[in-house]
């Protein structure tokens, strides 16, 4: 098999809680502790576990949003959690992601225009602003909007469409690895299956790599190729997606996996 | 005689000068010992249907326009605030979906057990104390003896619902409602307290209306369906008749688009656009911009609610299934 | 609200705001206008009318040199403008840039912020009477004393707006999307805090007016000869039994501008990002 597009090492990310001064002791909070995964070209990992398990911090780890304390996550034979930010921004560019709430993760005060031309311009994919306009027209209706949005606010948009101009941000620098970090939970019923199917479209077409990052079942099944299951910071099983599913090795993958509320049970 | 018995409740928002409608005729019956599950997405009216039953919506923008809501025979909309105050808490109570920010933060959560028993019943201090023990045994609070005395921050999300519920239930309340009651919560947890919630009504008696955006929550609890868009009840019958002869096109839209956990589906069955917002005038059935059923008629008459077999409603031109 | 702030929006319907934006407007005007309206040389000495009632052609009477208090109080609103302009730009720019950077760099925050808590334990007042009593009376150096005061609180407002808005997911989106740290703080951030700022401005420019006519009063704050409002009851105030107007006039201008801008300040805070208001509880 042809080496992984990342390949991630027990990684750990432990936070200090509190700040450690006068009459208090430091406590550490373990968030992630030393759990190993790999994702191949064209690949969709999902990563699933309940609140608190850890799992965002595995995303905004890789993105050095967070700092790793140890570990190494080689992408294409570079450990990135060894890089500066100085280092590892044109890298960026390659592994991008996608926020869970469409509301807080676009600035109010840009237009949809300038959000999306500013990575274009920050990694030099476009020479003037008529060539990022022809960019950004193009990506917003591969995210199924129209490209005359480019000139509204994001207030004027509804959450649905909010995060499709969020996908659009990441797909207008063509990365090759995102990781969407519950990228449909904050969404209505209805929409989250818009969203969920054009993700999926997205990466079919474009054969990016991905981490999926949810504690959203359903929809983890219907994206991934393989599904590592987390709890409590680490890796309790990880296998092909129908394997996790129909026969789950892990006693608390089950347990998972019982709690879904069935709508076939009444059906039959 | 029905416990519970709305007829035609119209709901309307103040925006500046407009009063725009919220919630429109709509109309349910809880029996006693039955649980009702209302399902939709954000803003279909659901919520807000629950709040004007509690009468909870007194100083919000939200006027009730029309409509009767019969409580054990009673209009509930003719009472005076004391009469009502009266019934509230005690005949009926309303659990919410974010326990944190219902719960007093500075107050043990025995303490506010007990004055919510207090609030209706006249006892000792000492007496609600023991309630209040009995209470959180009741809703499994493991070691309830030692977590009386703790405040809200000190319990899990799982455990402070618990505690919502046991304050829910002081007064053997005779209806509960209950608003997104697991929304926060994780899929073992929620497992937990929805299983709470039936194992408390086998042994009470208390109907339950239980609020949720989930199908599969309502499929797992709920003895009749009644289904939200647009502040209209668009479908509404028991469980198995929904489940086994869905009729409204946005119910089999929101049944088509869940991901199945079971078996993999390659796209999901998604409904097309989205909601339009409450300014946004839609002639005809509020639906049709969206529905893969819509013809002409759609587009200009408002279908009335129709019996597609007895006790299962639907409002729409072209009931799915029953047809075909 | 993720608008701007929009003008119509803040005054409507309210009455005490607009009462307020009119009295700065006449304020604004006269400073601007002051050559044209005032009826004398406000420096000119005029031996035979000294201490005069208020009346024809003294409108507020003249004070012990026999100069002329309208036309003093005229060219006094130049300087209450200027003193309150020149304030809030330093106290905004200082302190803003001291504040975001601090909150948004951890370890110079640390350093930055002490300094600020040393600056802050004194009162405004004594800290202006210290750097005042170091430098030459002169308006450039009120200006400057005053901003630096009001740069403190400022600095801290701005240092907790800006922790909150750093939390927020755009900030994060905007590092994934490779900006740099000048871009993260001054093209996502610093719009961000436009209208909480505007707010901020609105109360330093009114307890500037109240610090300036302290200093003044003191006889620390700008040299005696200028025509300011707070000269104006420093010199006259031995005359307070013989000729009350004289502190009469120039204290009624100080309170109605400070109060003012204070009423138009509340309604600017009314309209800001609600997550801000509570940040911005006057200076």
């Amino acid at each position: 098999m042809t080496r992984p597009l990342l390949e991630v090492r027990e990684l750990r990310t432990y936070f200090s809680i509190g700040r450690g001064g006068f009459m208090r002791r430091k406590s550490v909070l373990k968030a992630v502790d030393g759990i190993s995964f790999s994702i191949h070209e064209g690949e969709v990992l999902s990563l699933v576990g309940e609140s608190g398990c850890g799992k965002s911090t595995v995303g905004r780890t890789l993105t050095q949003l967070e700092t790793a304390t140890a570990g190494t996550a080689m992408f294409d034979g570079r450990d990135i959690l060894n890089l500066t930010h100085a280092e590892f921004r044109p890298l960026r560019r390659d592994i991008q992601m996608i926020f869970q709430d469409p509301f807080a993760s676009l600035n109010p005060r840009l237009s949809i225009e300038q959000m999306l031309a500013e990575p274009l311009f920050i990694h030099r994919l476009v020479r003037d602003r008529s060539e990022a306009r022809e960019r950004i027209a193009a990506t917003l209706e591969l995210v199924g909007m129209d490209a005359k949005s480019m000139n509204r606010y994001p207030h004027e948009f509804s959450g649905g469409q909010r995060q499709r101009i969020g996908i659009a941000r990441v797909m207008i620098l063509t990365p090759r690895l995102v990781i969407a970090d519950e990228p449909v939970s904050a969404l209505d019923v209805s929409i989250q299956a818009q969203v969920l199917n054009l993700i999926k479209q997205l990466q079919r077409d474009s054969g990016v790599s991905m981490l999926f990052i949810s504690h959203d079942l359903g929809a983890v099944r219907h994206i991934s190729d393989r599904v590592a299951v987390m709890y409590r910071g680490a890796l309790v099983e990880t296998g092909e997606k129908r394997q996790i599913f129909e026969t789950p090795r892990h006693a608390y993958t089950r347990k998972l996996l019982d709690s879904i509320p069935r709508l076939e049970k009444r059906i039959a | 005689m029905a416990l519970l018995d709305i007829r035609n409740l119209d709901l309307r928002i103040a925006r500046g000068s407009e009063l725009l409608p919220v919630v429109q005729g709509v109309s349910f019956a809880v029996e006693e010992n039955e649980t009702l599950g209302i399902v939709g997405e954000s803003g279909c009216g659901k919520s807000l249907t629950a709040l004007a039953i509690m009468g909870l919506l007194e100083g919000s923008a939200v006027r009730i326009a029309g409509g009767s809501v019969h409580f054990q025979g009673r209009d509930l909309l003719t009472l005076s605030p004391e009469e009502r105050r009266r019934v509230m808490g005690d005949q009926m109570a309303m659990i919410f979906q974010e326990p944190m920010t219902s719960l007093n933060p500075v107050y043990r959560v025995g303490d506010q057990i007990r004055e919510a028993i207090l609030q209706h019943r006249s006892m000792s201090r000492r007496q609600a104390h023991d309630r209040a023990l009995d209470l959180l045994e009741l809703v499994r609070i493991p070691d309830p003896v030692r977590r009386i005395d703790s405040f809200p921050h000190q319990m899990s999300g799982g455990q402070r619902q618990r505690v919502m519920i046991a304050m829910a239930l002081a007064c053997d309340p005779k209806l509960l409602i209950a608003d997104e009651p697991t929304t926060a919560l994780d899929v073992t947890v929620q497992k937990e307290v929805l299983e709470l919630m039936r194992g408390l009504q086998t042994r009470t008696g208390m109907s339950i209306v239980l609020i949720s955006h989930d199908l599969g929550v309502i499929s797992e609890t709920c003895d009749k369906v009644a289904v939200m868009y647009r502040g209209r009840i668009v479908e509404q019958a028991s469980t198995s008749t929904l489940f086994s002869n869905m009729s409204h096109p946005y119910t089999l839209g929101l049944l088509g688009s869940i991901p199945a956990t079971d078996h993999d589906v390659e796209w999901l069955d998604a409904i097309p656009g989205r909601v339009p917002t409450l300014d946004e005038a839609v002639p005809g059935c509020a639906f049709h911009p969206r529905c893969f059923a819509a013809k002409g008629s759609c587009r200009t008459v408002d279908p009335g609610a129709a019996a597609v077999s007895p006790a299962h409603f639907v409002r729409c031109h072209f009931p799915q299934g029953s047809s075909s | 609200m993720s608008v701007p702030l929009s003008i119509a929006l803040v005054f409507r319907r309210r009455a005490l705001a607009t009462f307020g934006m009119c009295w700065l407007l006449i304020v604004g005007i006269a400073a601007i206008g002051a050559p044209l309206l005032a009826p004398f040389d406000p420096l000119e000495f005029d031996p035979f009318v000294r201490l005069s009632d208020p009346g024809w052609p003294h409108l507020f009477g003249t004070d012990h040199f026999g100069r002329d208090s309208l036309s003093r109080a005229i060219y006094g609103a130049r300087m209450a403008i200027l003193i309150g302009s020149g304030s809030v730009l330093i106290a905004l720019v200082a302190g803003g840039l001291i504040g975001m950077l601090s909150a948004y760099f951890v370890r110079l925050g640390h350093l930055l912020m002490r300094i600020v808590d040393v600056l802050m334990a004194f009162p405004a007042l004594l800290l202006a009477l210290v750097l005042m009593t170091l430098l030459e009376r002169s308006v450039l150096n009120t200006v400057i004393v005053i901003g630096i005061v009001y740069a403190t609180t400022t600095a801290r407002i701005v240092f907790g707006m800006t922790l909150k808005l750093k939390r927020d997911v755009f900030v994060d989106a905007a590092i994934c999307s490779g900006a740099r740290h000048a871009s993260v703080l001054f093209r996502h951030i610093l719009p961000n805090l436009v209208s909480p700022m505007l707010v901020q401005a609105s109360f330093i420019f009114a307890f500037a007016q109240l610090q300036a006519a302290a200093l003044d009063f003191l006889g620390l704050g700008l040299p005696p000869e200028v025509p300011s409002w707070g000269n104006m009851l420093s010199e006259e105030r031995i005359y307070v039994t013989r000729a009350p107007w004289l502190l009469i006039f120039p204290g009624a201008l100080i309170i109605l501008s400070v109060f003012s801008m204070n009423l138009v300040g509340d309604a600017l805070r009314d309209n800001i990002d609600p997550r801000f208001k509570n940040d911005i509880a006057g200076v």
